[in-house]
């Protein structure tokens, strides 16, 4: 077997590692120091004394064996083969490349059992659908479980825990983190491999202070490409450009100069706030140990081949310069060690497996497409193909013939099935809850229903790295029964900026305000759901002496309403209550329409502006296809409008026009003073309008305040575990369905218990006894028709009696009898005769079923299984 | 109806009744007031309401053309006329009075809802152009026949038909009948016409109202056919290759040629004759194929000559309207200042800058008309060059092919001449006496008489080929010349002097309200 392997592995001699061949250099350059100044140097070399390394028995954890099923103790035959055979491997390794660091091929388990690290990887696809995509899995993966950091950093760790322990520990190294994600992504059919390699300490530790919080990078708008302006064959020429040309050129160079040291100032205070973050120097750089997962593409549409990161969860492209080496993979099918060179970092690392130049295999069945041979050295190849298996079959024959005709494959996984019940998973960090750290970001994730308000995960972004000086807090909830989704507090402006899910009554879609004046009148920014408002407003925008609204999609085509508000007139006297609801005067109101298509231009009014304080009415109009300016009107209100019942006098005074042709005719008297009434009933409408704005905004924080008091949560009908109602209904159900059960068994009355018990309740009935029990049955139920015929007869006889008896008496005392006893007696007479009618029916009835009653006894006796063998 | 007390004189609408009608029925109140004073325009008048007036005659109406509501209801008129010029008439209620005939309706296309309820009408007539009527009253009238409401199924909006207190309704099939043959109606005689009688009445006219249906369907598919034909010869002439794709010019050419008919039927001609006309038809094809393609590209230069001006005037007029926004921006600030300002002397400096700020933009606003002016006039100029081009080579290729045509119709000349002479001797020789009809006989008598007759005939074909040539080409010159001449003058001429005025108009207004101000606050 060894000459075989020998054979069939093209183990190349590569590279030491950079960290020993610099040992090595400074070793030798100390040696020539010695020749120097040797006296000097012993004495200082004297004075280091060399402690052998203490072995310190790291304290691992003990589990109990007890809730291990056998496969976690024991080794099976064939595991026990794989074994044998990664040693020998490891051997070969060791033999052939002796400063390659050790591999890691068979650590124990939880159990203290050697188990190879392919078989502890259990694809598993868990029936959660966020686990079915590589991120959501890797995400799950990175917040479920709690970090423990290898320790010494630069080791290999001694155990590999199976990953059903790992998730029901919730915390693991990064090697289990790994192996657990990998298991995911095989199982959701990615092609996922573990690494074991080198990264730099903040990867190692998890630590992302100094990465950019990926919910605060902001997502690469994808600009529009401004769409080339055709030429066509009669554009018109632009207009003579007359600027000095030379003046124009001055300029530009002159912009572009600054321009350029602008540049040159932005880059030099980048380079500058670079080198300040820089991490500090790690003496261990390039020895620290980790693991971590590698996808490659073909599988799940997955066009690139990328890394994930076990402890963030996020994916990393190949020649990222977190990753400094990489010593081998795996899956669950194999085994490879890399034979490349890695002192530039994963950079340009090759992934093609099936290269065995680059990557030694350890399982021969490696079903990666082997690196194709142009055509001439085909023939070659197969004939050394034929010779491996004629050599490694005659070498191997003696002993392991049942070996020889197939390779040795994976032995399946001796991990159990991965189990995670629905709570763990909604659960999904420790505890519900975890913290992260990025540069200047703090982000805290809470699992849903954890939290009363229904706070999911909270961003806070600070001004500095040491996250003293909060800058803003991001907060993001799920649930609420007021549909609030994002809650963003700016706190060095005060600005609040709420969102929310469509669905709520006014559909208010994102509120902005500041917190030192939530209440109404003040500075805000309503967006609202259009879509679903029967006023299609988008926006309504506040400050303390203004609004704005804007809507979109109206019958009427008003887009835009701009109301500016005086002060409150002060009142003297005693105060009114009712003054506070009261409103702020209007000073001025202004209505954009857009164009209506079905109206001549220069009736059409775009803008009409109602300067309520000096009563007058401006209109602008819209302007026609084929000129530049608009028509505009402006009108006087008449000096009584506002009293109630005055007839409104109107004189050409109180109207000033502008038309934009002046050919057309003058508007009649009559049709302006419509106009005024039409804009006085506008004006009304508006201000009206304004008024319920107000009224709106008012309900709205109210509505506010109350639900962010109240802050209670949806549980949607379909989550048993949470909603009450549905599992107060299920426990019903429940109880229904075993009451119905007892009922049942109460049905299912044993007909002869009483004759068994009678007989003592023998176990098993002789031939005689059987036909005693059947013949007292039978008789007892004889009996029993026969009682009821007779009581039946008797109460029929009986009623019969009576009514002869009450017929003679009637005779008797026909003439002296009242109007009402007559009616008595004949009521009686009638129910009487009714009841005779029954009973005799009842009595026929009996007389029929009878004997059909006995017959379904016989029947069933003869069928019961305790005396149908004697029939 | 006629009425019993008839004692009122028969009236006849003059202006005086109308102008009563029109002042009371016009605006109340105050409104009225301002409306007395000011007279009431006839033509601006929406409704008008006569009834009860013993009208005999509709006169008098043609001042009114706004009107869209006419109430003629409890008159004695006996004919509908005088109401031709109401042509946006949508609502006309004539009824209980005494007309016999529907008839001068045909203008009133508007027409929506018609009245004619208590009259003495015997057919249901004369309403061909009505086509947007969804209400009709016909009730107490004198209609007897069911099959004379066939003619109300072209009314396709009718929903309310009142037909009650006819003769007719006294048959029993009356209702089924109405509601099979007007499927649309809604409402029949005042009710609600439920889909349960619907289906049952249809079912029992099934057969017929089939029939009809087909017919009707039939005869839409002959008029379809028909505007599609109609259409495409359109599209054909504006490409001045009209019926070029057929025999035509081949027929034409032999329309008026008698003896060349008769020359044809010599014996031995017919393959001349056959090749003759398909290489005729074939060259036609060529300059029809041709006279498509170079229409469709004429089009095509036109529509993107159009969009480029239409463009420019659109960019045009933006910053036209820029320039006045901004400076409707400053009017605005500097009459607030002004309006605060106590200083005589400020606000006379105020109003001199404001003078000048209107000459600044008067400037601008013409600048930017006369670079319009400018571009407009070189790329009109260019599109005349490019068209006349178009048209200078489609005359020139047409004129090509006619020629061939020319040169073919020669070589039959020729042809016809030897197969003549040929057939002249053997007639002469009495070697063909049967097979030739009388007409032919006739030329065929002597040497100069068929050489006559052939050279006649050949030159009406040249003489239909050059007329056809030049119509093709007067034809497409004269529109070329009339639509540079339409460019010329919307473009360059009308719009121009649309918009100098306009600039004028607006500049005159801004110095009066200027002036108008100070005069106040003087």
């Amino acid at each position: 077997m060894d000459s075989s392997e020998m054979n069939e592995g093209e183990i190349h001699q590569i590279d030491s590692d950079d960290v020993i061949k610099e040992e090595d250099e400074t070793e030798n350059e100390e040696g020539e120091d010695l020749t120097e100044d040797a006296e000097a140097l012993k004495a200082e070399l004297a004075k280091i004394v060399v402690h052998p390394p203490s072995y310190e028995q790291s304290l691992m954890e003990e589990f109990d064996q007890a809730e291990f099923s056998p496969s976690y103790k024991d080794n099976l035959p064939k595991e026990n083969l794989v074994l044998q055979y990664a040693e020998n491997f490891r051997r070969q390794m060791v033999q052939l490349y002796r400063d390659r660091k050790p591999l890691f091929l068979n650590p124990v388990n939880e159990c203290g059992v050697e188990k190879f690290v392919c078989t502890t990887i259990r694809p598993t696809l868990l029936e959660f659908k966020e686990l079915y995509n590589w991120d959501g899995a890797a995400e799950f993966v990175a917040d479920y479980l709690n970090i423990e950091p290898l320790k010494p950093e630069y080791e290999l760790p001694k155990r590999l825990i199976s990953p059903s322990t790992v998730l029901k520990r919730q915390k693991g190294n990064c090697f289990e983190y790994s192996t657990l994600l990998c298991s995911l992504l095989i199982g959701a059919g990615y092609d996922a491999y573990v690494i074991s390699g080198y990264a730099t300490k903040e990867t190692c530790l998890a630590d992302e202070s100094r990465d950019i919080c990926p919910l605060l990078k902001k997502k690469e708008e994808v600009q529009e490409e401004a769409r080339k302006k055709e030429m066509k064959k009669y554009n018109v020429k632009p207009p003579r450009d007359l600027r000095s040309k030379f003046e124009l050129k001055q300029e530009s160079k002159k912009e572009a100069e600054k321009q350029a040291e602008k540049e040159k100032q932005r880059k030099e205070e980048e380079e500058r706030i670079a080198e300040l973050e820089k991490p500090p120097p790690d003496p261990y750089f390039g020895l620290r140990i980790h693991a971590w997962v590698l996808v490659l593409s073909g599988k799940r549409e997955v066009p690139e081949n990328f890394f994930i990161e076990p402890f963030t969860g996020l994916s990393h492209p190949m020649d990222s310069s977190n990753y400094l080496g990489i010593e081998s993979v795996w899956n669950n099918v194999n085994y490879w060690v890399n034979m490349q060179d890695c002192s530039e970092g994963v950079k340009g690392l090759s992934f093609d497996l099936g290269d065995s130049t680059v990557w030694e295999f350890m399982f021969p069945n490696n079903d990666k497409p082997l690196l194709k041979i142009p055509d001439a050295e085909d023939d070659l190849n197969d004939m050394d193909d034929d010779e491996r298996k004629y050599t490694s079959s005659s070498i191997s024959t003696d002993d392991e013939e049942h070996e020889v005709e197939k390779y040795l494959d994976m032995p399946p996984s001796w991990v159990d099935a991965l189990k995670l019940s629905h709570r763990d998973f909604q659960m999904r960090c420790p505890h519900g809850k975890k913290t992260k750290v990025y540069k200047r970001a703090k982000l805290e994730k809470f699992a849903h229903y954890l939290m009363k308000d229904g706070l999911i995960s909270r961003l806070s972004v600070y001004e500095d790295r040491e996250l003293t000086d909060l800058m803003k807090v991001h907060e993001y909830y799920a649930h609420r029964s007021d549909k609030l989704t994002q809650k963003l507090t700016n706190h060095r402006t005060g600005q609040v900026c709420e969102n929310f899910d469509p669905g709520r009554p006014r559909c208010l879609k994102e509120h902005q305000f500041k917190s030192s004046t939530p209440g109404p009148e003040n500075e805000r920014v309503m967006i609202f759901y259009h879509e679903a408002r029967v006023d299609g407003l988008v926006k309504r925008e506040e400050t303390q002496t203004e609004m704005t609204e804007e809507y979109s999609n109206r019958d009427d085509f008003l887009f835009y309403k701009y109301v500016e508000f005086g002060k409150r007139a002060k009142k003297f006297g005693p105060q009114e209550t009712s003054s506070a609801n009261k409103g702020r005067p209007i000073n001025k109101m202004i209505q954009k329409f857009h164009r209506n298509r079905n109206k001549p231009a220069n009736e059409d009014i775009a803008e009409i502006i109602f300067h309520v304080a000096e009563d007058k009415i401006h209109i602008s109009y819209h302007t026609e296809d084929v000129r530049i300016a608009a028509s505009t009107r402006e009108f006087l209100k008449p000096p009584n409008w506002d009293e109630k019942g005055a007839v409104l006098t109107f004189n050409p005074e109180m109207h000033q026009t502008f038309q934009v042709d002046p050919m057309l005719p003058m508007n009649k008297q009559v049709e302006l003073y419509e106009m005024l009434m039409e804009l006085l009933k506008a004006e009304e409408k508006c201000r009206n309008e304004v008024r319920d704005s107000q009224n709106e905004v008012r309900n709205i924080l109210d509505d506010r305040t109350k639900e962010e008091a109240a802050s209670e949560l949806d549980i949607s009908v379909y989550d048993t575990e949470r909603n009450e109602k549905a599992k107060k209904h299920r426990r019903e159900l429940e109880r229904q369905q075993l009451e119905e059960k007892m009922r049942k068994q109460e049905m299912d009355i044993d007909y002869l218990a009483p004759f068994l018990a009678k007989i003592g309740n023998p176990e098993k009935l002789s031939k005689q006894q059987a036909f005693s029990l059947k013949e007292e049955c039978l008789a007892d139920l004889k009996q029993r028709l026969i009682d009821k015929a007779n009581l039946i007869q008797a109460r029929f006889e009986k009623e019969s009696q009576e009514l002869e008896k009450k017929q003679a008496w009637y005779q008797q005392n026909q003439v002296s009898m009242g109007k009402e006893d007559e009616e008595e007696y004949l009521t009686y007479c009638k129910e009487a005769i009714f009841r005779i009618h029954i009973l005799d029916l009842r009595l026929t009835r009996h007389k029929e079923q009878a004997p059909h009653k006995y017959m379904q006894l016989e029947q069933k006796l003869r069928n019961d299984e305790r005396l149908s063998e004697f029939f | 109806m006629s009425r019993l007390y008839d004692t009122v004189e028969p009236a006849v609408i003059d202006e005086e009744m109308l102008k009563k009608a029109v002042e009371e029925q016009g605006p109340k109140e105050e409104a009225g007031k301002i409306a007395k004073q000011e007279g009431i325009d006839f033509g601006d008048v929406l409704s008008l309401r006569l009834d009860f007036l013993n009208i005999l005659k509709i006169d008098n109406l043609w001042e009114f053309t706004k009107l869209t509501k006419l109430q003629l209801d409890n008159n004695i008129i006996e004919k509908i006329e005088g109401l031709e010029s109401l042509v946006n008439l949508v609502w006309l209620d004539l009824s209980f009075n005494n007309i016999e005939v529907i008839d001068n309706l045909d203008s009133l296309t508007k027409l929506e809802d018609l009245t004619l309820y208590s009259n003495r009408i015997s057919t249901i007539e004369n309403m061909d152009s009505l086509l947007n009527l969804h209400v009709l009253s016909l009730g107490r009238n004198q209609l007897t026949d069911l099959e004379n409401l066939r003619y109300l199924r072209r009314f396709k909006n009718l929903k309310t038909l009142n037909l009650s207190d006819n003769p007719f309704c006294k048959q029993d099939e009356y209702k089924q009948y109405v509601i099979a043959f007007l499927s649309n109606l809604e409402f029949l005689d005042y009710r609600l016409v439920d889909q349960q009688s619907r289906d049952a009445a249809i079912e029992k006219y099934q057969v017929s109202r089939d029939e009809m249906l087909h017919n009707e369907k039939q005869a839409e598919i002959k008029k379809e056919d028909e505007t599609k034909r109609q259409q495409e010869l359109e599209k054909h002439k504006n490409a001045y290759v009209e019926l070029m794709n057929g025999p035509d010019l081949f027929e034409q050419m032999y329309a008026e040629d008698k003896e060349g008919q008769k020359l044809n039927e010599m014996p031995g001609l017919e393959d001349q004759l056959h090749s003759f006309k398909e290489k005729f038809m074939q060259i036609c094809t060529q300059i029809f194929d041709f006279g498509i393609a170079e229409h469709e590209k004429r089009e095509e230069e036109v529509k993107s000559f159009w969009e480029c001006v239409e463009e420019a005037k659109q960019d045009n007029k933006r910053l036209g309207m820029v320039h006045i926004d901004e400076f409707t921006e400053t009017k605005k600030r500097m009459l607030l200042e002004m309006s605060q300002m106590s200083d005589h002397k400020m606000v006379e400096q105020y109003a001199r800058d404001y003078n000048d700020k209107i000459q600044v933009l008067w400037d601008k606003l013409m600048g930017l008309e006369l670079q319009l002016v400018d571009q407009l006039e070189e790329v009109i100029k260019e599109f005349e060059r490019n068209m006349q081009d178009m048209v200078g080579t489609f005359v020139e290729n047409v004129q090509a092919l006619l020629s061939q045509c020319r040169d073919l119709e020669n070589n039959h000349h020729e042809k016809m001449m030897e197969i003549a002479i040929v057939t002249l001797e053997k007639v002469i020789k009495n070697e063909l006496d049967d097979e030739i009809s009388d007409d032919l006989k006739m030329l065929l008598v002597d040497k100069d008489t068929i050489i006559n007759a052939v050279s006649s005939s050949h030159d009406v074909h040249l003489l239909k080929i050059d007329n056809k040539e030049d119509d093709i080409v007067t034809r497409i010159n004269q529109s070329l010349k009339n639509l540079i001449e339409q460019i010329h003058q919307d473009e360059e001429i009308t719009r121009n002097r649309m918009r100098v005025s306009e600039i004028n108009n607006l500049i005159d207004h801004l110095r009066e309200e200027m002036d108008n101000l100070e005069v106040m606050q003087n």
